[in-house]
């Protein structure tokens, strides 16, 4: 059997997909990328090998892509997020046209065409207000983890506004509501708000179009979602697959490489 | 890191005039000495026989080496950090000129600055005039919200020229010789019209320069304009362009695509950034920047003339002009995309590019990459964000070729 192999080294997750020769997922893996992004994508390299089935020799060609991109012992190639995230999105959600990923440390709007091919992006600027990152500093000043944001934004009942979207400001701002004793959940809400309001004038840069998906890591988080979808005003379709899209559409462009060869 | 870019024999023509012109800035006066910003009708001076020294390009040239400990001395001194990097080189050398590059840029006997660039010039060299405790002349160019320039505007910057002599006139001692401005606009014509005639070499295919090889040889259109040393420069310069075209040499290997660049260079890291673009066979043929100094001063009475150049350069003027022009140089040159630096310490240059971006895209169909970086100060330049900008947008760029 021949395969391809995808390798996203994020700045806080690595993520592998394993592709037949017909774009089939074989296998997917995840997880936290520590110190050493590499090493992990290496060792869950093995791992998704042997969940698919395929022994080493039968990967015939590696892409990777994410910040660790340039560090990948194990690719034959790499390719930047952008162009990953949008194959790998449209993949999933085959009628997107745009695409917001909101990974670790950045946040990107893709506009794609029917191929999946960019055709304008647009990233957040040089801080890491409205990231994973973000999300992840403010369930801990919240006294929560990541997974239960969704939760409690669910239980919201009047959104707690957060200004800033400075990453140290607003985790003052959110001490601050939480000494003033505003319930969680409304705290919850307001963050939400706040990178969903940010992410969207990014995406008024390149423009919004239907059908909107939303990837990375951050994509999970269902409260995220749901302001995002109030503030575009559009319904926003997230796959459960949603985090691995940059691993996947490099396993995709690893694959097109293939055929390309041959 | 490889260098992409044939070496220009010309350049060290350019290096020994630019070290001239600062020896004569440090040496002792034979001549008043005027520190002046770019957009300053420098013809007038040098027709008074004033030496005309150029702050923004003394930073830029600190900035090439690392200028991060100047800003941070202008920074100590109460600047912000949001506050132009020109600016706060400039404050931070004169303020601490034993750390700075040739230690520093003396000290000016006089200072003219004019806002057609810019508005925080007005309160740089307000803060060199405290400092030096000489005097300062602002010349006021209203912005121009259409294409023509109106009447009363023109009339209003004459009439500041007019002051402006009689001031240089009253402050130096030396009056303006009507012959000498006459053979100052020739020369400074003939600088314009070959510095032009060198951007359009650029049209060809393969382009014989690069926006970086413009970028440092602009220093003698900048600081030289209205000298004959200039004029040979850019002969020099033309020649060995027309050369390159002749045999069929091209700025960078193998070039593939071609960009626009908008705003001023990141000079710290120049080569290095521009060379992310040709490793891949993009080459930036033309910019937003070195055409601003493209400015013709039309035959007839020279003050209307001058105030005519002088108000009408490229940051003076609306965003619809700006994405005009530029859409323009997209079609002259025959380029494939566009990249727009977000200098923040330019903000005539980058408030209002995301709209100029939209524009300039429908207008062209070619896609706009925008960078966030700064023109000295490399504390706002993130490497590897950068790099995955600039990856993406030129696979993009791949994915649209035939």
């Amino acid at each position: 059997m021949s395969a391809c192999l995808g390798i996203d080294i994020g700045s806080r997750a690595v993520k592998v997909v394993v592709l037949d020769g017909e774009g089939h997922i074989l296998a997917r893996r995840l997880a936290p990328a520590g110190y050493d992004g590499p090493a992990v994508a290496a060792r869950l390299v093995e791992e998704a090998c042997a969940q698919a089935g395929v022994v080493r020799s039968e990967i015939l060609f590696s892409m990777a892509t994410g910040y660790g991109r340039g560090r990948c012992s194990v690719a034959d190639a790499e390719s930047s997020e952008i162009t990953c995230h949008a194959r790998g999105a449209r993949f999933l959600v085959p009628d997107a046209r745009t695409v917001i990923d909101v990974g670790g440390q950045d946040s990107k709007v893709i506009r794609i065409d029917d191929a999946g091919r960019v055709l304008d992006f647009v990233m957040n600027d040089r801080c890491a207000a409205g990231t994973g990152r973000f999300l992840e500093v403010m369930a801990e000043a919240l006294g929560l983890a990541v997974d239960e944001l969704a939760t409690l934004h669910a239980q919201a009942q009047s959104p707690a506004p957060v200004s800033s979207t400075c990453t140290v400001f607003a985790e003052s701002e959110v001490i601050s509501h939480l000494a003033q004793g505003v319930p969680r959940a409304d705290i919850v809400a307001g963050l939400h708000a706040a990178i969903a309001g940010r992410v969207l004038a990014l995406a008024e840069r390149v423009g919004l179009e239907p059908v909107l998906t939303c990837t990375g890591g951050v994509a999970l988080s269902g409260g995220f979602v749901a302001a995002l979808s109030a503030a575009a005003r559009m319904p926003v379709v997230v796959s459960a697959d949603a985090q691995f899209a940059g691993a996947l559409g490099a396993a995709l462009l690893a694959l097109t490489r293939l055929t390309e060869r041959r | 890191m490889a260098r992409n870019y044939p070496r220009l024999e010309s350049g060290a023509e350019l290096t020994r005039l630019m070290i001239d012109h600062y020896t004569q800035a440090l040496a002792p006066r034979t001549r008043p000495v005027a520190w002046i910003t770019s957009g300053a009708p420098v013809e007038l001076l040098r027709a008074m026989d004033v030496l005309p020294v150029y702050p923004e390009n003394y930073a830029a040239v600190c900035a090439a080496q690392g200028a991060v400990p100047l800003c941070e001395a202008a920074e100590a001194l109460g600047y912000s950090r949001d506050l132009c990097s020109y600016a706060r080189i400039s404050i931070g050398a004169s303020a601490t000129p034993q750390i700075a590059p040739l230690a520093g840029l003396g000290r000016p006997d006089l200072l003219v600055a004019c806002n057609n660039i810019c508005g925080t010039v007005v309160k740089w060299f307000q803060a060199l005039a405290q400092q030096f405790g000489v005097p300062l002349f602002v010349l006021d160019t209203p912005f121009l919200p259409d294409d023509a320039i109106p009447p009363h505007a023109l009339a209003y910057v004459a009439g500041q020229l007019e002051d402006l002599v009689r001031w240089v006139e009253r402050t130096t001692g030396r009056r303006l010789d009507r012959a000498r401005l006459d053979e100052t606009l020739s020369l400074s014509n003939a600088a314009v019209a070959l510095w032009r005639e060198i951007r359009h070499l650029c049209r060809v295919r393969p382009s014989p320069l690069s926006t970086p090889d413009l970028f440092v040889t602009m220093a003698a259109i900048v600081s030289l304009r209205g000298t004959p040393e200039a004029v040979a420069f850019y002969r020099l310069l033309r020649d060995e362009a027309a050369q390159r075209v002749r045999q069929g040499v091209s700025a960078i290997d193998g070039e593939r695509f071609r960009l626009l660049w908008d705003n001023i260079a990141i000079w710290p890291r120049i080569y290095h950034f521009f060379s992310q673009f040709a490793r891949r066979g993009a080459c930036f043929v033309a910019d937003t920047y070195t055409g601003a100094w493209d400015v013709e001063i039309e035959p007839g009475e020279p003050i209307e003339s001058l105030a005519r150049a002088y108000l009408g350069i490229f940051l003076n003027r609306s965003l619809a002009y700006r994405a005009t022009r530029m859409a323009r140089l997209i079609r002259d040159f025959a380029c494939d995309g566009f990249v727009m630096h977000s200098n923040r310490s330019c903000k005539p240059f980058s408030l209002g590019q995301p709209a100029v971006r939209r524009r300039v895209a429908a207008a062209t169909g070619t896609p706009g990459l925008m960078i966030e970086a700064d023109m000295c100060d490399t504390r706002a330049y993130a490497e590897e964000p950068i790099a995955s900008r600039v990856q993406a947008f030129l696979e993009s760029l791949e994915e649209r070729a035939p």
